[in-house]
């Protein structure tokens, strides 16, 4: 074939930057600066301050890096540190897998999937410690429904938050329960968004149902997906509620976490020391999750 | 052979039918072209060959076997959207091949028949973009390219022209013509635009309300509409109409009245119609020729000079508003009052029903 049409290239008219000769818009930034000072910046650099301090509420003096010597020689903390990053990557990893598994469900063609969509979203509206004291009764060793339920098949259920091994996983599964619901709607609407032209594109390329997950939904929602990851594994570092509730990082200090290794240093009156915890619970967090975050946005200019 | 054949084809979304039935015989090569206007049905019914919606009843054949339930991928098609749909994370390599790697197609075939299809639709520089970075005109030589790899029996395009800038719609549309003649496949092609249709068809099929009204070549449809509906989509610009009573019939010429024209002659060999028979009058614009005694009379409106045609927009005696097309250049008016005769054999008439009288049996053109 002897195509001669040459295709002229649309050039996309260059943006003309606009001289901001005017202070007038800065103004409107004043009350969310003012407000986003007062509740942020403010405290998090006095918690700076108070972390090198030795500070009983009412008075402080100041004792350098001492308290971040002292936190650091905290003899459960590496137990802390460790139960916090597999809380983080477990629940992290299942809410994305559960995540997306149910939103493919509740956006494909079921029955009341309206309804569905929200006995989904309930346990995210569900108090935390809520869900996290309601799981204890459940997960008794003996009186609970669930080995309760395991020894009606004749299975006897381990102690879920008894046995020091398997209760931060316990913990990290009811964490995957409730908090499971965000990630589905974040994936509902990051697979809603994708235009049904493509799916139908696939169709006629020959894709089977998995193959338009992987080649289509997969790479296509990957937004939602970043926003999932993200979401969930700050959550995770951070989590505190439902340990206290659930297990006080117990048995011993089998499931703590940084966040309730923090809190008991709190209940102790030590508040220069947590505090000291929490700046590094703070660097910790934004050390980890910058760069993945940084890491999962490669490239999307290009798409 | 890949002759598609539709008999009885009906959709309905619950209670609503939106395709009352349509029957049509497509040869294999020919380029067959769905026109009609929006809601019409004519992307529904691309879709349904396509595989993409369900026919609720009838059947389609795609050469000898009854696709009805048969999944896309089986129905050697392939098709190109009004949005391209190019996969947006994949490099045009990749789009193209898309079907192809699904199909797990050797790799070496495979690169061949991309590096071939690129070649036919020159984008061969094109190959490791992302869709993102193209224009246009490129996305649907992309999209084209993904239909071509798969070497299918029939391509489907659904309205594929409407998202370029005029010029580029032009280029292309002479480049699918001669993709046609180069491949020799069954090309189905819907669009709402009636000179895309007339400029791309062996075959036109007009739809509207989700019936075949008229079928057959463009030409046909042009001189010989069967209808109302017909003529007044076949045609730019559009054909003038006015109700008319039947005053008188000799031999095969028809003599009508209206209240805004004086009478006029129609010739209409083999027609039947008695007096006092209430019609519709068609006359194409380019019909009609300036007479200052001719039995159509009104004030001009506008004037359009182009040079080579002048478009003249006037009010017949009552208000009704026509267009005339002349050629060459006329120094009309505003406000000027202008009379047009039309050649006996040019009007055309259509009955209560808006039938083209002229077509005695309109079934025998649908099936043409």
């Amino acid at each position: 074939m002897t195509t001669t049409v040459s295709t002229p290239i649309a050039v996309p008219a260059k943006p003309r930057h606009r001289r901001r000769s005017s202070p007038y818009p800065t103004w409107f930034l004043l009350p969310a600066a003012i407000v986003y000072g007062i509740l942020f910046l403010i405290p998090t650099f006095a918690s700076l301050y108070f972390s090198l301090t030795r500070w009983t509420l009412f008075n402080s003096s100041f004792i350098g890096l001492d308290n971040f010597v002292a936190f650091f020689e905290e003899p459960f903390l590496i137990q802390g540190v460790v139960n916090t990053i597999i809380f983080a990557l477990l629940t992290c990893a299942l809410k994305v897998v559960f995540g997306l598994g149910l939103a493919v469900l509740l956006t494909s063609q079921i029955h009341a999937r309206g309804l569905l969509r929200s006995v989904v979203f309930f346990p995210v509206l569900v108090s935390t410690v809520g869900v996290g004291i309601a799981f204890t009764a459940m997960m008794h060793p003996t009186d609970g429904i669930i080995n309760a339920g395991l020894g009606l098949l004749g299975i006897k259920g381990p102690g879920w938050l008894t046995n020091p091994s398997l209760a931060i996983y316990s913990v990290a599964f009811v964490e995957v329960w409730r908090g499971v619901g965000l990630a589905t709607v974040i994936f509902i609407a990051g697979i809603v968004s994708i235009p049904q032209d493509y799916y139908e594109a696939a169709r006629i390329d020959g894709a089977t149902g998995w193959e338009r997950f992987v080649y289509i939904t997969l790479p296509l929602s990957r937004p939602a997906m970043v926003t999932v990851v993200i979401l969930s594994f700050i959550h995770g570092l951070r989590n505190f509620e439902l340990v206290w509730a659930m297990t006080r990082g117990g048995p011993g200090f089998a499931s703590d976490v940084l966040a309730s290794v923090i809190y008991k240093q709190y209940q102790a009156g030590f508040y220069g020391l947590s505090t000291a915890g929490n700046v590094v619970l703070f660097v910790l967090i934004a050390a980890m999750a910058v760069p993945l975050y940084l890491y999962l946005n490669r490239k999307e200019g290009h798409q | 052979m890949s002759d598609l054949t539709l008999k009885s084809i009906r959709k309905s979304y619950g209670a609503v039918e939106v395709i009352k039935g349509i029957d049509l015989e497509i040869a294999h090569g020919e380029f067959v072209v769905f026109v009609g206007p929006s809601g019409c049905g004519k992307s529904t019914l691309l879709r349904m060959i396509a595989g993409l919606e369900e026919i609720t009843a009838g059947s389609l054949h795609i050469g000898n076997v009854l696709c009805n339930d048969v999944e896309p991928r089986d129905r050697g098609i392939a098709m190109v959207f009004q949005s391209y749909a190019l996969y947006p994370h994949m490099t045009v390599y990749d789009n193209v091949g898309f079907g192809l790697k699904l199909a797990k197609a050797p790799k070496d075939g495979r690169d061949k028949k991309i590096r071939d299809a690129a070649r036919i639709l020159q984008m061969e520089h094109l190959l490791d973009r992302k869709p993102s970075q193209l224009s246009g005109g490129q996305r649907q030589r992309v999209a084209i390219g993904r239909a071509i790899v798969r070497q299918p029996e029939v391509f489907l395009f659904d309205e594929p022209l409407s998202n370029l800038d005029a010029a580029l719609r032009v280029d292309m549309r002479m480049e699918l013509s001669k993709l046609h003649q180069e491949l020799g496949a069954t090309m189905i092609y819907v669009t709402h635009d009636q000179v895309e249709a007339m400029t791309l068809a062996d075959k036109i099929v007009v739809l509207n309300g989700g019936e075949v009204q008229q079928a057959g070549a463009p030409i046909e449809l042009y001189q010989h509409p069967a209808n109302l509906f017909v003529a007044g989509f076949i045609g730019s610009p559009k054909m003038n109409f006015l109700p008319v009573t039947v005053k008188g019939i000799e031999g095969d010429t028809i003599v009508v009245q209206a209240d805004e024209i004086d009478d006029l002659r129609v010739s209409i060999p083999g027609a039947t119609a008695r007096p006092g028979d209430a019609m519709t009058l068609g006359i194409r614009p380019h019909a009609l020729r300036t007479g200052a005694d001719g039995p159509i009379k009104g004030t001009v409106d506008l004037v359009e000079r182009l040079g080579n045609e002048t478009i003249v927009n006037f009010r017949l005696g009552g208000g009704t508003q026509w267009l005339a097309v002349l050629d060459g250049d006329m120094p009309l008016h505003r406000g000027q009052t202008v009379g047009f005769t039309a050649p006996e054999g040019e009007p055309v008439l259509f009955d209560r029903d808006g039938r083209n009288i002229a077509i005695a049996n309109p079934q025998a053109e649908k099936a043409a």
